[in-house]
């Protein structure tokens, strides 16, 4: 099962839902023009990647990032998308600090909770970073410890 | 003792946490989701942001032979980008259609499409 890179199609479910967002009501569209649109937006992401590409060896860098995509854009003449791609790109990143947060909590809290017998004092620590709430419930409590 | 044995996985989760910004480091997101109990994590990360699925995308970026490495946020505005573009070639081919008095979107139509804008030049042939 040799993969060329024409191969790779993006999911057909996903590509009829896009266009038929775009589209008014009442228009339909073919199964040729379906395929071809999604074959079309292979070669775009395949493209865009090339271009991206270009912009990060300019800088030297072995790793594309959003800079490089959106300098591509400009490059491949659709600056249309730059803006509604800054303010995904905005939502995606605080997306991910949350989901990171998420997991750090959730690490950490497992951390706590076994070595919870050994050392109080270094939970205390962390407890001041993290849960500032709590500083604020416990402080009458625990001060007696802390000294 | 059976308590600590879930320490372990934690542990080698904490090494790929440094490299979660790189291409590679989009999958372990997924296998992270299995050591905390279920893979919801992993498909909690589209988040209806993107439609199109970065693993796909990630996929085709790959098969560049110049590309070694791409940031996530890099496959979330390509995957962004794919989705304006189907809309767009959509709504351009449309006109051609409705030109055609017809309310069926038809191959030719794409074609029309893309003779006719610059920027689909790269479509051609």
């Amino acid at each position: 099962m040799a993969e060329r890179p024409e191969d790779l199609n993006l999911p057909n479910a996903v590509i009829t839902r896009i266009i038929k967002e775009a589209l008014p009501d009442g228009v339909n569209v073919s199964k040729e023009a379906r395929r071809a649109i999604s074959q079309a937006a292979s070669v775009f992401v395949l493209y865009a990647t090339s271009c991206a590409n270009n912009f990060a060896m300019k800088a030297k860098r072995k790793t594309l990032n959003a800079g490089d995509v959106m300098a591509a854009m400009e490059e491949m003449e659709f600056e249309r998308f730059l803006q509604p791609l800054c303010e995904a790109l905005e939502a995606y990143k605080k997306g991910q600090k949350g989901k990171k947060a998420a997991s750090e909590q959730k690490r950490k809290d497992k951390k706590k909770s076994e070595t919870d017998e050994n050392d109080k004092s270094r939970d205390e620590e962390e407890d001041e970073h993290m849960d500032e709430e709590q500083d604020g419930e416990n402080e009458g409590e625990e001060e007696d410890v802390e000294n | 003792m059976a308590a600590t044995a879930p320490a372990a996985p934690a542990e080698s989760d904490l090494d790929r946490s440094g490299t979660e910004d790189e291409l590679r480091a989009a999958e372990p997101d997924e296998d992270a989701g299995n050591a905390h109990g279920g893979p919801a994590a992993g498909a909690q990360q589209q988040h209806r942001l993107a439609k199109l699925p970065l693993s796909r995308i990630k996929a085709l970026m790959k098969a560049d032979p110049d590309v070694s490495l791409a940031s996530q946020e890099s496959v979330f505005i390509i995957a962004k980008a794919t989705e304006l573009f189907v809309e767009m070639i959509a709504k351009d081919a449309l006109v051609y259609a409705q030109q055609g008095k017809r309310k069926t979107l038809q191959r030719k139509d794409l074609d029309n499409a893309i003779e006719a804008i610059d920027e689909f030049a790269f479509l051609e042939g």
